[in-house]
């Protein structure tokens, strides 16, 4: 196959550029001094991928899906690879960088700059810097030793050096190039190399030729020059084989060696312009036999096949040549074989691609979130995290960097994508802001607000309280600089950290005290930080990074002490009750691994829950933990859902709101800073664009609903069915308190249950109307007896008479039960207590007289079925009405006529009833004529049941009294 | 009407207050108002923020269109245009005047809000001044003027009715077949 060479493209706008290959070479990655970096799928992509790293990039380096790039506010800044998101900046200068380059590994960079210093920088560690002093001129290119001992450099100054990496002194010296005084001055940028692999040879660009070193001995080994070179080169490199080297010329020339041979194999004039651009940038395709390379016009060119004329052997580099082929199609081989025909290799080649792409995407969606919160300026203590996120992603990352760089020949690429452990989340306060700013909010919750300022002219601390009658606002100087606080409405808890005199302290200002000593400190043991403190009703707690948790009474005697099984994320407190919030362990892709423990501190010390896991949303960490005004545990995630504690369903957590629903934007949250179950309130401040509020200017509470996760809220069901459970769950704190003996308002509770039930018969006449009787028996189920007898009632009046009958048997059922559990209490009085209830025992009997125009004979057979029936007990529906109207025939003319009359007086009331539908007084009347009715033919009649009598009249009057 | 009666028109307007007191909901002729807790905000009657601050029971939070970027939007779309641009409130003046005066501390860049809304408000006195004038001038029977605000209506009601009725007078005389038909009225 011959090499090929194909026409440049309008890569950049003019001035200097650099190019490099990714990892795996399926793309082209070139930067400009139009300040982007574009990321090309190959020369005919006409849509390359544009990255604007600053606003002119001089040099860019790739690997391990880290784009590092050299920028004109002297910096080098790191970008994701490839979805070009900023990851931070690795160093900076006093002047511009003109050369970065990765280590072998990809663990380091080295950065020249024009202000003569050189810099080793630790990817995953901006921190680990090495510094190279010695240059007296702007450095020009860098060469990392691929054994990483040694790092080659050129500078203006005319010299290049040979430096140690590790003690960072210069091994050698030559004065090979003409002296400059800037980089734009200098004949060539003297792009140098060491050969990869052994890292024998170094190559450099002398002039016109390019002079091997050999390593150690540091004297030239040889030189290799060409006839064709006429200006001097600017650029050398070596192909990844280490067997050839490529050499770019100031005039556009590119030569290809063999360094065995020392034979020159190729040779390209690559201008066809008038004006001869110098190659400034010089790349070999990591497998296959390509050099993609840049001139100072911006353009971007790209020769193939290099080579192969003279070593067509080589059967692993033409095969995947071939594959490359395929890859960067349009090339003149592609159009011999014809379109239709594929290489049987390129499809491994797609997918090997496509494994990369799937690993790397997901690393750098998690890297993105993390940026997102450096964008917000991170909050909770995450500061420190982040970074060790990204060490940890970093980590990640080179694995997976390093695998997806094999050769595409092998069939499996043995990677690991098991699960990556998540870098455990920092303790923090809850309602408080990051610790690095310099004004921030140290607690805001219900009680008050602690504002921390610490700038240049005051370090000190602003307490105020919402309410002025608990307290008025306090302004203390914090000369311990305390990062934790706590407010109660009977004192404040602060907390620092140790420094090297000082021991870690709990500072406690017991404002509630009725003594003039309102203050009280104490000092943690030796080498014990406190990590998290919180305030309760009389006590006061805080836990350390020895795994404990100390309990002071809010006056300063130290209680219970006790173990926690992992180290601290964050602590509540409220009442008699202490949440702690622990890592249980360690979490997964993304995931935290958290714990609770919930104890009450009261006279009755108990655990309520054991360290049970905390629930959180994928992928996210805790954000707030507290407790609401009533007393029951709830938190935040950082996803914005707030989860509260369900002790109606033991002891879960039930999502009772998602915060995220109700921002604008994107990157908009709420900062949660109190929970108020009764009126359900929840009390956050709108961020805009961050996750937490500046203190200036002062925010202003919004307040949030709640609303439980159900299905099909749209609908009028779904609706309901969400209110009647939140009004439970917000109502479970009633309970628990009146279980613990505190008071609280009767009202409420009352107020609660009708709302609920109120509801349930809203929902149990939705599905009457939905003719879903199933349903409404279930939804009975859930109502107190009353309302039972109200849905009794409905369902009744609407015709229902096989669901009535259903209800009255579940009443019934349901009465019995009751009494049951009365009777086991009073067991003497079991009969009373039954019959106290006012059940409904439903007949046929009684819905007709209730409910429909009567005529005479229907009338005589309700009084008379009884004795029908007990004639003939095994008579149905049909046959007792036959036989009743064969006995009703019987009856004389005058009696029947009695009966008529009565019925007419029925039919009286009916129409009254017509007149007043809504009225159930009317009912109620008829009720009771039928009754007198009743009792007037007990005669008749043989077997009246009193439950009859009694259950009517209660309904009667329960009726009335409902409505 | 003089002033102090526009301003207590002003002072039914509601305002947001975070309170610093609890108290449950207050019934009153004008309304329930309340429930307050304290931190949260509330909407209460310019009249009563006022007295609460006064008495330190509270924060006023400023509304959303006393903010200088607002105003100064506000004053350069008033400048800009000919006619009288919709006010954010229709007691722009009073508000700023009676919430600067009491809570100038729970509003930021106070100083700058009070010389934004004066001069929003000298340009629109500027703007009726002009339009009367060309009113007078032209001797036009009837304009219409929009986005009046009360206050800013108060003050040329008064002086330009009455010019214009003495002008009316003067005309008539100077026509004096028409004269005598006026007198009769």
């Amino acid at each position: 196959m011959p090499s090929a060479q194909k026409p440049m493209r309008y890569g950049h706008t003019e001035g200097h550029t650099d190019v490099c290959f990714d990892d795996t070479g399926s793309c082209i990655v070139t930067c400009g001094s139009d300040g982007d970096v574009r990321i090309w799928e190959n020369l005919d992509d006409d849509d390359p991928k544009s990255i604007n790293v600053g606003e002119k990039a001089y040099s860019c380096a790739l690997k391990n899906g880290r784009l590092i790039t050299a920028v004109s506010n002297n910096t080098v800044q790191i970008h994701t690879f490839p979805e070009g998101a900023p990851d931070g900046i690795l160093t900076r200068f006093t002047m511009h960088v003109n050369h970065v380059t990765f280590s072998r590994d990809g663990t380091k960079v080295a950065a020249g700059s024009s202000d003569f210093m050189i810099k080793v920088v630790e990817v995953t560690d901006s921190s680990k810097q090495k510094t190279f002093r010695g240059h007296d001129a702007p450095v020009l290119s860098l060469s990392f030793d691929p054994k990483d001992i040694y790092l080659a450099s050129a500078s203006c100054d005319g010299s290049v050096r040979v430096w140690d990496i590790a003690d960072q002194t210069c091994t050698t010296s030559w004065l090979l190039l003409q002296k400059c005084n800037d980089v734009i001055n200098a004949k060539s940028i003297c792009r140098l190399a060491w050969q990869p692999g052994t890292g024998k040879l170094l190559a450099v660009p002398v002039d016109k030729i390019v002079e091997l070193f050999r390593r150690e001995t540091w004297d030239s080994q040889f030189k290799l020059s060409d006839a064709s070179i006429t200006q001097p080169l600017n650029v050398v490199a070596w192909s990844p084989c280490g067997q050839f080297l490529a050499a770019g010329s100031v005039d556009g020339n590119i030569v290809v060696w063999n360094v065995e041979t020392q034979q020159c194999i190729e040779r390209y004039s690559v201008m066809k312009h008038e004006k001869k651009y110098s190659i400034c940038g010089l790349a070999w395709h990591p497998k296959y036999k390509q050099i993609a390379y840049t001139d100072t016009e911006g353009n971007l060119g790209l020769l193939e096949n290099i080579g192969d004329a003279e070593k067509p052997n080589d059967k692993v580099a033409s095969a995947v040549a071939k594959d490359y082929n395929d890859l960067f199609d349009g090339d003149d081989d592609d159009y011999l074989n014809g379109d239709a025909i594929e290489p049987p290799s390129s499809p491994k080649t797609a997918d090997n691609e496509d494994d990369a792409d799937d690993v790397v995407q997901p690393l750098g969606h998690v890297r993105r979130a993390v940026i997102d919160d450096d964008d917000n300026s991170l909050d909770i203590g995450l500061i420190k995290a982040s970074s060790s996120l990204l060490e940890k992603e970093d980590d990640a990352d080179d694995g997976v960097g390093g695998l997806s760089a094999l050769p595409p020949t092998s069939t499996q690429q043995p990677f690991y994508d098991g699960p990556m452990p998540t870098p455990k989340q920092k303790p923090f306060q809850s309602g408080s802001t990051p610790v690095h700013l310099m004004h921030r909010f140290m607690v805001w919750n219900s009680v008050g607000i602690i504002r921390c300022y610490n700038d240049e002219q005051d370090n000190a601390i602003d307490i105020e309280f919402h309410d002025t009658s608990v307290h008025h606002a306090t302004h203390l100087p914090n000369s311990l600089s305390h990062t934790m606080a706590d407010l109660s409405t009977e004192a404040i808890l602060l907390a620092c950290e140790s420094t090297e005199e000082l021991a870690s302290k709990l500072h406690c200002i017991h404002f509630g005290s009725w003594d003039a000593n309102k203050e009280w400190t104490v000092d943690m043991p030796k080498d014990e930080e406190i990590e998290a403190i919180c305030l309760g009703q009389g006590w006061a707690a805080c836990a350390t990074n020895a795994l404990l948790v100390r309990v002071f009474t809010v006056g300063g005697v130290q209680k219970e002490i006790f173990s926690l099984p992992g180290p601290v994320v964050s602590m509540a407190g409220h009442g008699e009750q202490l949440m702690i919030v622990y890592h249980r362990g360690t979490g997964f892709d993304g995931d935290q691994c958290l714990g609770v423990q919930l104890m009450e501190l009261g006279r009755k010390k108990k655990q309520i829950l054991h360290g049970d896991p905390l629930p959180l949303t994928r992928r996210s960490y805790l954000v707030w933990v507290g407790f609401s005004a009533e007393g029951t545990p709830c938190y935040v995630d950082s996803e914005g859902i707030v989860r509260m504690l369900n002790r109606g369903l033991g002891n879960t957590w039930i999502p009772v709101c998602n915060t995220r629903e109700h921002c604008k934007g994107k990157y908009d949250h709420y900062w949660v800073v109190g929970i108020h179950e009764n009126p359900q309130q929840l009390r956050c401040i709108p961020c805009k664009g961050a996750r937490f509020p500046p203190t200036l200017p002062r925010p202003a509470v919004a307040i949030l609903s709640f609303k439980l996760p159900y299905c099909q809220v749209t609908t009028e069901k779904g609706q309901m069915e969400e209110q009647y459970w939140r009004s439970v769950v917000f109502h479970n704190h009633m309970d628990y308190l009146s279980k613990n003996g505190y008071e609280f308002d009767e009202n409420a509770k009352n107020l609660a249950v009708k709302e609920q039930q109120e509801l349930l018969m809203k929902l149990f006449a939705l599905s009457c109307k939905l003719e879903r009787e199933f349903r409404c028996v279930e939804l009975a189920d859930l109502m107190t007896q009353n309302v039972v007898n109200l849905a009794i009632k409905y369902a009744s009046r609407s015709r229902r008479l096989n669901l009535a009958q259903r209800l009255s048997e579940m009443a019934v059922e349901k009465a019995s039960e009751l009494a049951a559990a009365q009777g086991d209490e009073e067991e003497e009085e079991d009969f009373r207590s039954r019959s106290s209830f006012p059940i409904i025992f439903l007949t046929r009997q009684f819905l007709c007289a209730c409910f429909r125009p009567k005529t005479g004979f229907q009338m005589w057979l309700e009084e008379n079925r009884a004795n029908i029936l007990t004639d003939n007990p095994d008579l149905n529906e049909a046959e007792v009405i036959k036989e009743g109207m064969s006995r009703f025939r019987m009856l004389t003319s005058e009696e029947r006529m009695v009966w008529t009359e009565k019925a007419r007086g029925g039919r009286v009331n009916d129409s009254a009833e017509d007149k007043k539908r809504k009225r159930p007084t009317a009912e109620e009347d008829e009720v009771k004529k039928n009754q007198e009715q009743k009792s007037e033919d007990t005669n008749v009649s043989k077997k009246s049941k009193p439950l009859d009598q009694s259950t009517n009249n209660r309904l009667s009057a329960f009726a009335f009294k409902q409505s | 009407m003089e002033p102090a009666e526009v301003e207590f028109l002003a002072e039914k307007e509601l305002v947001t207050i975070a309170a610093q007191f609890s108290l449950d909901r207050i019934h009153l002729i004008g309304g329930d108002l309340g429930p307050f807790n304290p931190g949260l905000p509330v909407e209460v009657p310019v009249w009563l923020a006022i007295n609460l601050k006064q008495r330190q029971k509270c924060r006023l939070i400023p509304p959303e269109w006393m903010d200088v970027g607002k105003l100064e939007e506000i004053r350069d779309q008033e400048r800009k245009e000919d006619t009288f641009t919709p006010m954010p409130s229709p007691y722009y003046m009073e508000l700023t005047k009676l919430l600067l005066n009491y809570a100038s501390d729970n509003i930021p860049r106070a100083d700058e809000i009070r010389t934004l809304v004066k001069d929003t408000w000298d340009t629109r006195m500027a703007k009726l001044r002009l339009s009367a004038d060309s009113f007078v001038r032209q001797q036009e029977v009837h304009a219409k003027v929009d986005n009046l605000t009360l206050m800013e209506i108060n003050t040329t009601r008064t002086f330009l009715t009455q010019a214009l009725d003495h002008m009316y007078k003067l005309r008539t005389n100077l026509q004096p077949g028409e004269s005598s038909h006026s007198q009769d009225f």
